[in-house]
């Protein structure tokens, strides 16, 4: 076997169909895994009880098992739960109407969250206690005071974090083949065996995953120059 | 006027406030002195309730409230009657020096934003920082970050202005500036309670000085009361051992 060079060129064209079902995967996980992760991270932090013993639960648990695991157990234990309720209430639900990437997003948004929690907690920790304490002592209540003071300062400090964590779904999203999913790994392999050339299609896929990094790469470099303005400091 | 009673506070087993009661009258100046430890500064951030007594009451500007019983609502009502300035400045970090002043402004007084910034371009010329309006905290000294958390306390006319050792994070050349900013405040009637070490400072701006020591107050007085001639035989230990040139300047 010898390496066909041009074939690498036509299995990038054809792949790139596939780029959208892996971004949306990406994108969807790490949106609903940020708001999961700034719950349950907000809720330990500020040990509101019941909420906070949950998250802990929930955060361990999923970070304690493989991101596969969480999709197979989805992928077996949702349509039995849907098609439970179903019965039990009349809805006329059916699990078999659940489109496949719909499995993709609740389980590695579940997985996100969970990893994201991690970081939000981190940038919230990041965040002196003065700031908070100043924002009451003009006045504010503290959920003025988390909005305005706060959560810009979190953000700011958890940004490279943030950008792990979306470099690691991007590649993450690759296991939604599992559920017949065809995202960019998928197609790669389709496209590779129909025509039996399987290290040019892969070496395709790859260096479009590596684009798409730098990509995320640049973007967040860029955010993360504007949003630090405020700690480039002139005089100590 | 304010009016403080019966505060206790503790740390776990460590009773930080025994029990104070102090009253400051409209226009008056407070210098709270003492050692490390005694309480002073937990006293002073009691007043906004950034500790929570265990036992007390406090009476600011027509609004009282008993520590024991004060639900979310008395805790914000309380902080709109006084304004702090903190020992590390604590300006937020990623707001300009003008958008640290005018934040409380605009968000707790719904002032609308250009008679805002008009206020907070005033308030801090009047701290010599007329020309820093843009500058990030982290591009100012500490003196000119002090010097903004003092505006910032300044705009939002509070009926006390609560310093919390203001200058002792301060590189020594730079206390006087601040200083020279607190001393021109306090020409203009505005009440304050500062708990400070800076002796000189405190006989020559306060009107009322309070000397604490193990979590009650031990004696008050004018200044020339106190630093003149201290009753109390844990005032005069202090105050010789902190400024024992003090004691023949006066």
């Amino acid at each position: 076997m010898k390496l066909d060079p041009v074939f690498i060129w036509t299995a990038f064209v054809q792949l790139l169909s596939a780029i959208p079902t892996t971004l949306a995967i990406t994108v969807v996980s790490v949106f609903c895994g940020f708001i999961i992760g700034t719950i349950t991270a907000l809720s330990r932090l500020y040990r509101i009880p019941v909420l906070s013993q949950i998250s802990t639960g929930y955060v361990t648990f999923i970070r304690g098992t493989p991101m596969l695991t969480h999709l197979l157990l989805i992928y077996f234990g949702l349509p039995m739960l849907v098609d439970g309720l179903s019965a039990q209430l009349g809805l006329g639900w059916n699990s078999a109407k659940i489109p496949m990437i719909a499995f993709a997003f609740i389980s590695f948004s579940i997985t996100a969250g969970a990893y994201m929690s991690e970081v939000v907690r981190s940038g919230l920790l990041a965040v002196d206690r003065g700031q908070i304490e100043a924002a009451w002592a003009v006045g504010m209540t503290t959920p003025q005071a988390l909005r305005r003071i706060v959560f810009p300062q979190a953000l700011a400090a958890s940004l490279p974090n943030l950008s792990n964590s979306l470099i690691g779904m991007l590649h993450g999203s690759t296991l939604a083949f599992t559920v017949s999913v065809v995202d960019l790994n998928a197609k790669a392999q389709i496209v590779a065996s129909t025509n039996w050339k399987f290290f040019e299609a892969y070496l395709a896929v790859a260096l479009i995953f590596w684009g798409l990094t730098v990509l995320i790469e640049r973007i967040t470099g860029a955010i993360e120059r504007r949003i630090n303005l405020f700690r480039r400091g002139g005089v100590a | 006027m304010i009016e403080l009673k019966g505060i206790r506070k503790s740390f776990g087993k460590n009773e930080v406030l025994r029990g104070i009661d102090l009253t400051v009258k409209k226009g008056e100046v407070v210098a709270i002195l003492g050692p490390s430890g005694s309480g002073k500064t937990t006293l002073l951030r009691c007043i906004n309730y950034l500790e929570k007594p265990g036992e007390g009451s406090i009476r600011i500007g027509g609004f009282s409230l008993d520590y024991k019983r004060a639900g979310k609502k008395d805790i914000h009502a309380l902080r709109q009657h006084s304004a702090m300035v903190f020992q590390q400045y604590n300006l937020f970090a990623h707001k300009t020096a003008l958008e640290n002043v005018i934040e409380g402004l605009i968000v707790v007084k719904k002032m609308n934003k250009d008679e805002a910034r008009k206020r907070g371009v005033e308030l801090l010329e009047k701290v010599g920082l007329g020309a820093k309006l843009d500058a990030y905290p982290s591009q100012l000294s500490g003196g000119q970050q002090q010097r903004v958390g003092i505006a910032r306390a300044l705009a939002l006319e509070p009926d006390v202005i609560l310093f919390d050792e203001p200058t002792s994070a301060l590189d020594p050349e730079l206390v006087g500036e601040v200083l020279s900013v607190i001393r021109k405040i306090a020409k203009e009637g505005i009440t304050m309670i500062i708990v400070t070490h800076e002796m000189g400072f405190a006989s020559d701006v306060a009107n009322h000085v309070v000397f604490m020591d193990g979590g009650v107050i031990v004696e008050e007085g004018t200044p020339s009361e106190l630093f003149g001639n201290p009753k109390e035989e844990r005032t005069k230990q202090f105050l010789k051992r902190i400024t024992p040139e003090l004691i023949y300047t006066i």
